[in-house]
């Protein structure tokens, strides 16, 4: 009966089974490649090359909680990041400090933009984002003027997120334990959850709705536009077509991580475990000997089959619920 | 003229010429011919054949408008369409070097498409509760995957007998062939989207999806109908892209999904569905195309456009909501 339970408990709630079902796959992958895969050196690889993913997956989540999307974020994160390039390559900036505290301004006014329009404007959040999108990239290109900064250019900057350096891990250690503390225990985090789960109630309720979800986009650009400094300074180069495409890796580790589209659903550690998740597996594949080549594939598969598996589950659940009921 | 439930109704139809002209649709035939115009003057190479021959690289995204067109009206989205693309052009080629004859490699072309579109259809009508934007991305990335693994580490791939696709990408007199394919489709669509019980009943299913399926409408059915046809169209894209450029490779078709949905919406079409018809996104869709070979002539950057696309995305979303706001408060006003 005990036995039974704890199975339940696990089984019932997300974030268990995806821990299980990660350290399963840790510990198959760590005696596939014979004990060289969970190493130290290792896992700050797994971090530092996905820290712009976990990083914006958090500004997602709070996207996604009130039921909203953001597709804009890579372009933000171009943006930002060109132009953090190009004030080290042109004007000298070398201010580690004030170069990504410009980064952060700059992307907590493209997130504004983003929130002022859906909230006041009443726009689809796709279509808006997708207007951002093509915006800041273009914008980006603009900036770039047909030049990249790279190596020389961003040398100084570029010692804060390269290799082995814990720069990026400690602004991710922050930004998780502030949204932890930020969605579950002050007002602000559980007004994104009210507005996400029904908004019309908490609109009577006395909960300012559009000024939740321009907040939400606000933290989301915030968070983009932080990610657009850090990719300076991981990569140590900038392009206007840098992490074209990956806002879409961002959503798929949330959605792994439990954060429902229909918005109110997901926590930051569900997130924190999706992101992970995600990231585990593009390490992992190369060492249990396929090649890079076939990462995407099987993302895709992962990304659908936990969806589809979720929705199943879902079912018994309720048809367990309803004959209980009906006894 | 608003009825009990607040909605518009409208008994008499209007067709006084300043309504014409002050519609969704009549703006934007303004603004297509003023991006003519805007050509003409900013290079005087921008004549009428040199648009008809830069016309092909651009022309292959317009076939899949059409069917956004339908998923959009019943509320849906499908973000994999360029993935399909990607897929069905790269597939095309493995056909083409094996020394298939053309029949078929056009046949097969336009059966992955088919296929992937009709993958989606299932899941999404077997699995309602999940958005389609959430299948579609967990599909488009496993499409591209399939695509980028049958590559190989080389990352792209060319036809090696292009005689075939050559006359696929040739032209009548001036006009490229896929223009008349262009024009015959969109007929087809807007009078199947008007004119039609079946186009009537995607509205239904975009305004109000249960009420539909209680008024006997097979919703899924038409759910699973939409979305296998875009994956059809995505093929013929696939066969007009290998038309103009011979190969294909792991970007191939990226970015496409949202050309063609901006083009839908810049068209007047809402992404909360039930609203909207194909006239404006045909129209809206030869703007982007003739707008792109007008900044191409300047000599522009490719990319600028991005920026002038987004701003037009933007602000023909938001203008609906803005002029339906002024004529409350005229309402209000005038109460």
């Amino acid at each position: 009966m005990e036995k039974k339970s704890v199975w339940k408990r696990i089984t019932g709630s997300r974030e268990a089974s995806l821990v299980l079902i990660l350290a399963v796959m840790l510990i198959v992958v760590n005696i596939l490649s014979g004990g060289t895969f969970l190493t130290l050196n290792n896992i700050y690889q797994i971090f530092l090359n996905n820290t712009l993913t976990m990083l914006m997956a958090l500004g997602m989540l709070c996207v996604m909680l009130t039921a909203g999307i953001d597709i804009s974020i890579t372009s933000t994160l171009a943006f930002t990041g060109m132009i953090i390039g190009m004030l080290q390559k042109k004007a000298g900036f070398t201010n580690t400090l004030l170069l990504f505290l410009i980064a952060a301004v700059i992307g907590l006014a493209c997130g504004f933009l983003n929130g002022l329009i859906i909230s006041k404007g009443k726009l689809a959040p796709i279509i808006c984002t997708m207007g951002f999108m093509y915006i800041w990239r273009g914008l980006a290109y603009v900036v770039s003027n047909n030049e990249w900064a790279s190596g020389a250019d961003v040398a100084h900057f570029a010692e804060f997120g390269k290799a082995g350096s814990p720069g990026p891990l400690i602004v991710l250690l922050v930004a998780y334990v502030f949204f932890f503390v930020l969605m579950k225990w002050t007002t602000f985090g559980r007004r994104i959850y009210a507005v996400g789960s029904n908004a019309e109630a908490a609109r009577i309720s006395g909960i300012n709705v559009d000024a939740v979800i321009t907040w939400a986009y606000t933290i989301m650009g915030t968070l983009a536009g932080i990610a657009g400094a850090m990719s300076v300074s991981i990569y140590a180069s900038a392009q206007p077509n840098m992490q074209y495409g990956k806002e879409m890796d961002v959503i798929a580790a949330c959605v792994i991580g439990g954060v429902s589209m229909n918005g109110g659903r997901g926590t930051v550690v569900g997130t924190f475990l999706g992101a992970l998740f995600y990231a585990v597996l593009a390490k992992a594949l190369p060492l249990v000997g396929l090649d890079a080549i076939w990462q995407n594939l099987i993302k895709g598969v992962v990304v659908l089959v936990v969806v589809l598996v979720n929705v199943i589950t879902q079912r018994a659940m309720d048809k367990a619920n309803l004959e209980r009921r009906e006894m | 003229m608003a009825g009990k439930s607040g909605r518009e109704i409208n008994a008499t139809p209007q067709n006084s010429l300043k309504k014409k002209i002050l519609s969704w649709e009549g703006g934007l035939v303004l603004i297509f011919i003023g991006v003519l115009i805007f050509g003409s003057v900013v290079s005087p190479s921008y004549t009428f054949t040199n648009v008809l021959r830069e016309m092909p690289k651009y022309l292959a995204e317009l076939f899949m408008m059409f069917a956004m067109g339908f998923i959009l009206v019943i509320g849906e989205i499908d973000i994999s369409v360029g993935a399909i693309v990607c897929l069905s052009a790269t597939l095309t080629c493995f056909i083409n070097r094996a020394g298939a004859p053309m029949v078929v490699q056009v046949i097969a072309c336009l059966l992955i498409g088919l296929a992937c579109g009709c993958l989606n259809g299932i899941i999404a009508t077997n699995f309602t509760e999940l958005p389609t934007m959430i299948i579609t991305l967990g599909t488009q990335i496993i499409f591209r995957g399939i695509a980028e693994v049958s590559m190989g580490s080389g990352g792209s791939i060319a036809l090696t007998d292009t005689a075939g696709f050559a006359k696929i990408g040739g032209r009548i007199g001036p006009f490229p062939i896929a223009f008349f394919l262009i024009i015959l489709t969109a007929v087809i669509y807007i009078f199947v989207l008007s004119r039609t019980t079946f186009g009537r009943k995607l509205y239904a299913v975009g305004s109000n999806k249960t009420a539909a399926l209680y008024a006997g409408i097979p919703v899924q059915r038409i759910r699973w109908i939409c979305m296998t046809l875009i994956g059809l169209m995505a093929g013929i894209c696939a066969l007009f892209m290998l038309a103009t450029t011979f190969g294909a490779n792991t970007t191939t078709g990226q970015g496409f999904e949202m050309d063609v949905i901006a083009m839908c919406v810049f068209g007047g079409i809402a992404t909360t569905g039930g609203k909207g018809n194909l006239v404006g996104a045909t129209l809206a869709g030869f703007t982007i195309v003739c707008l792109r070979i007008a900044l191409g002539q300047l000599n522009m950057s490719g990319q600028t456009i991005l920026v002038i696309i987004g701003i037009l995305l933007i602000a023909s979303a938001l203008i609906p909501g803005i002029s339906q706001s002024i004529s409350n408060k005229k309402k209000r006003a005038a109460v």
